[in-house]
């Protein structure tokens, strides 16, 4: 990671609701329309790229959010090395995607702050914000959502029951998370 | 406001959506044989009308794809949404 510093204060848990920013994660932004763009994202990583609108795919290592018919979000896991902005997977990624044109390859660790709520607080205080309809999002498991909270863009990724992980960008996670905590101490 | 059924993520709210203002007005081959007046009519003028508008809008703070939508503006009444590049439907 490039900046060091925590985005977020601090973690917080109101009322059953817990939010923290999970750093360093990986985040890699992938974009590619033909059909050998998709199968050899596969190959390299291992993992299939969801096709279907608002969704995702996971292996052990890493996840892949559909954000649109062309783009895509893959992030790691786990926590990589802090002291370190080479990964291995953008690597593979730019050897066998970009200098094969087949697509682009973009990281965005330091760009999209990773925040992960947990609770059964989660989607009403989305719902305070936002004017996306969770009802159906929040009973699937893996569901994917690009939307406006409190008029700040965000991704939504429902990884279970009450878990949730939002990605912001840098500059706005700050003042999200400060409304985030203002609004959750009123539900 | 208004519910639009982006043809990509499926039923958002209009708010996650930029208007791009009227559809299907082509670019002239020769700008550069055109008068100030027809120029003019290419870039500034559109119909506005009261009733149904073939308009492009674009999804922002979603997927941020351009799609084409018919909307009686009297209403908002959104009769059909497709994609870009397919000719407009009949109404």
């Amino acid at each position: 990671m490039l900046n060091y510093n925590q985005a977020l204060p601090k973690d917080t848990l109101i009322q059953d609701l817990q939010m923290k920013e999970i750093k360093p994660i990986m985040k890699l932004v992938i974009r590619g329309k033909k059909r050998e763009f998709i199968s050899a994202v596969g190959k390299s990583l291992n993992i299939l790229l969801p096709t279907e609108a608002n969704t995702s795919t996971q292996s052990d290592r890493l996840t892949a959010l559909w954000l649109s018919p062309d783009e895509w979000m893959i992030f790691s896991n786990q926590p990589v090395d802090e002291n370190t902005n080479n990964y291995e997977t953008e690597q593979l990624l730019n050897k066998n995607i970009s200098k094969l044109n087949l697509g682009a390859v973009t990281d965005v660790t330091d760009q999209f702050v990773m925040i992960n709520l947990k609770g059964n607080k989660v989607y009403p205080l989305f719902q305070t914000g936002s004017p996306f309809n969770f009802n159906d999002f929040q009973t699937k498991k893996g569901a994917v959502t690009q939307t406006i909270l409190t008029k700040i863009d965000i991704i939504v990724h429902n990884q279970d029951k009450n878990d949730v992980n939002l990605f912001v960008r840098r500059s706005f996670s700050q003042h999200l998370f400060s409304w985030m905590n203002d609004s959750a101490s009123r539900l | 406001m208004f519910v639009i059924n982006c043809p990509f993520c499926g039923e958002r709210e209009q708010s996650e959506f930029k208007a791009g203002g009227e559809a299907h007005i082509l670019r002239p081959k020769q700008p550069t044989e055109l008068s100030d007046d027809e120029w003019a009519e290419y870039l500034f003028m559109r119909k506005n009308i009261k009733g149904i508008q073939f308009e492009r809008w674009n999804h922002t703070h979603g997927c941020r794809k351009w799609f084409n939508i018919a909307r009686d503006t009297s209403n908002d009444e959104i009769k059909v949404v497709y994609k870009m590049g397919e000719k407009p439907p009949s109404i």
